[in-house]
């Protein structure tokens, strides 16, 4: 099919870079947000922006918390539609579990319940016969935030670059696995295709025409963060792996799988089932002082990071502790475990097994949550280089085709511009719009996080018909005019952001970062005029350029005709 | 202080590595190339800087997370030194003003 083993690499590289680059756009782009999620977070939502918290008193603090929350109307009406008769009402439900959890960056604390339901579940194999119910505290008061805020940063960002928000039988999930998994071909293959890696290792030539200039910032970040997209993507699928590509302990081995659940309970003495005799639970607190002592022990004193109580009010209920492993890469969690009635501690979690240390370290590394602002932000400079990397190929495969098909009539580069224009400054537009809105829309409305999920889709739906009308001149070997129009209406958004930020909360710049400052919204805002200065230069560059073309079109044919003359040795050469 | 340290000896180390090939050392020199022996040196130099910086980071970090830092800080000098051969390659003459043999 090929005349040999790089021409076939290079189609491989070329049409499923091409096909998985627009989502690989979205993982990486959202990805890079998510680096600072919880810091978007408190940007969103005003009433959050104060310090990072520990974990709270159980006793004083988190038991009356748990002691109001309720099942969720949302789990309430998805799990009716699972059982069989009318499930009790959500106030009699008693909880059978509860958990906290929070992080070095989190001023706010996540906490979740289970409650039993005494109905029969309509089909047999499922074996989820409880009712979730969750919230959000303010870990200094223990007040309940309202339950619409939606935490952009880390329930929209966070979840867009792993499953697309699209959850309806996880497609959105499988979709960025094969993905992730078609990242590491088109990394193997580009690395065969690009055949002067060291030579041209250093290389970038902005001053030469766009196919070139385009095709070395390709090959440029591609190659110089080899390492960093390697790991990404690798990372992504191990930490995916088990639980989605390959559920065999929920499908095929399940029967396996749960006899292996009973076991472990066994070995770990932390109960499987209820004894269904009552008992009370001793001090929370005084089991939190115990696990940091072990960990203090261990020389890797910390905090908490999650607290998960099982079998609540029961003889066998038990009190799991982990830690925060803030300090290191690899996630760890060092959970100690107490009987919940006396507070005897029943189990110390082992070191773990070589294999367990290589997977905990592989999560860590993607899941970051270390303490480590400078890695944060070297993230960050990885994961845009992703992006440039992808969005260059975009460019890079219109570029290479359009004269072609200018002159075939094709509509295909022009196709893939127009979808090019929409993952690239499309999702930037629908993320800054979707903060424009959150400062816009009044905070005290009803559903406001649901209405800010409408804008970003929304504008990405404009911001793609509008890519795709205006696409006309691509399909005659020029510019599309969205490129730069799109720049600019970033350059505008992304100041209105920031000019909205200051109005409707007070924290202008002058204040987050001299008088009182707050690094988690002023990075947010500088970030927004990072972008907006450059969407402007671009834009302006484009504008230049544009201008350029339209006063030498004669050029750009004679080029044309002459690359058409050679059409293996441009084959060859990419 | 220590990491600001590195940061600097990793982009000096990627200037020597780039100013021993030959297209690179014209961008920034107007003079005939080096001779060979030079050029060796640049890149041994260059090798040791990139190390350097390794033990660096490593006194300041546990080993997982210094490495994790040192080839983040491989990634973004390069990118420096690519962007700087590119608009700015003059600069990098500092890293060896000797000019030509």
């Amino acid at each position: 099919m090929f005349a040999n083993f790089r021409l076939s690499m290079s189609w491989v590289h070329t049409w499923f870079g091409l096909l998985f680059g627009f989502v690989l756009m979205i993982c990486f782009f959202f990805g890079t947000l998510s680096v600072f999620d919880r810091e978007i977070d408190r940007w969103a939502i005003p009433e959050t922006r104060f310090d990072a918290q520990p974990m709270p008193s159980f006793d004083a603090v988190l038991q009356p918390v748990f002691a109001k929350l309720k099942p969720h109307p949302v789990d309430m009406a998805a799990t009716a539609e699972r059982v069989i008769g009318e499930l009790p009402h959500p106030d009699t439900m008693p909880m059978t579990s509860l958990y906290a959890y929070t992080t070095h960056r989190d001023p706010v604390l996540r906490i979740g319940a289970e409650f039993a339901i005494p109905n029969q579940l309509k089909d047999p194999a499922d074996d989820h016969l409880h009712v979730h119910g969750w919230g959000t505290v303010d870990p200094r008061s223990g007040a309940m935030l309202p339950e619409d805020r939606l935490k952009i940063g880390s329930e929209w960002f966070y979840p867009m670059h792993y499953s697309l928000n699209w959850n309806w039988n996880y497609l959105g999930i499988l979709i960025v696995g094969l993905t992730g998994f078609m990242m590491l071909v088109a990394l193997v293959t580009g690395v065969v295709v690009h055949r002067k890696i060291f030579r041209e290792f250093f290389t970038f030539r902005p001053w030469k025409r766009a196919q070139r200039s385009t095709l070395d910032l390709h090959n440029m970040t591609g190659v110089l963060a080899l390492p960093f997209h390697f790991f990404f993507a690798f990372t992504g699928l191990v930490i995916f792996a088990s639980y989605y590509y390959f559920p065999m302990s929920t499908t095929m081995l399940k029967p396996l799988h749960d006899q292996h659940e009973i076991i472990e309970a066994q070995q770990t003495g932390l109960a499987h089932e209820p004894a269904g005799v009552a008992a009370p639970m001793a001090s929370v607190d005084a089991m939190v002082l115990e696990a940091k002592r072990r960990w203090a022990a261990r020389d890797m004193a910390g905090e908490v990071g999650y607290l998960y109580i099982n079998h609540l009010g029961d003889k066998n209920g038990y009190v799991s502790i982990f830690r925060a492993g803030s300090d290191q890469v690899a996630l760890v969690g060092q959970g100690v475990h107490f009987e919940a009635a006396t507070g005897r501690v029943i189990r110390e979690d082992p070191a773990p097994s070589a294999v367990a240390s290589v997977n905990e370290f592989l999560t860590g590394l993607h899941l970051q949550h270390f303490r480590h602002w400078l890695l944060r932000w070297l993230y960050v400079v990885g994961g845009l280089m992703g992006c440039v990397c992808i969005a260059t190929g975009f460019v890079f495969f219109v570029e290479k085709r359009k004269q072609q098909h200018a002159k075939t009539g094709s509509q295909g580069s022009r196709i893939v511009d127009a979808v090019a224009v929409a993952t690239v400054t499309g999702i930037v537009i629908a993320a800054v719009a979707m903060l424009v809105a959150n400062r816009l829309l009044p905070a005290d409305m009803v559903g406001k996080g649901e209405w800010e999920k409408n804008v970003f889709w929304v504008v990405w739906m404009l911001a793609f018909i509008h890519a795709a009308i205006r696409s006309g001149p691509v399909a005659k070997a020029q510019l599309n005019p969205a490129w730069r129009e799109q720049c600019w209406l970033l350059v505008m958004l992304a100041i209105a952001a920031v000019v909205l930020n200051a109005v409707t909360t007070g924290d202008h710049l002058i204040k987050t970062v001299f008088i009182d400052s707050y690094w988690p919204v002023a990075g947010v805002d500088l970030s927004l005029l990072a972008t907006a200065f450059i969407a402007f230069v671009a834009a302006r560059r484009l504008a230049r350029h544009q201008h350029a073309s339209d006063q030498a079109p004669n050029v750009e044919s004679k080029r044309a005709s002459h690359a058409d003359l050679q059409p293996a040795t441009l084959k060859t050469s990419f | 202080m220590i990491y600001t340290l590195a940061a600097l000896i990793t982009v000096l180390g990627f200037a020597w590595l780039a100013l021993a090939m030959e297209e690179h050392w014209r961008q920034v020199h107007s003079s005939p190339l080096p001779s060979i022996g030079a050029r060796r040196l640049m890149r041994i130099l260059g090798a040791l800087a990139l190390l350097a910086s390794l033990l660096l980071c490593l006194r300041v970090d546990y080993a997982s997370m210094a490495v994790l830092v040192w080839v983040m800080y491989l990634v973004s000098s390069a990118l420096l030194m690519a962007l700087m051969l590119a608009w700015r390659p003059r600069l990098l003459s500092i890293a060896w003003p000797v000019r030509g043999s």
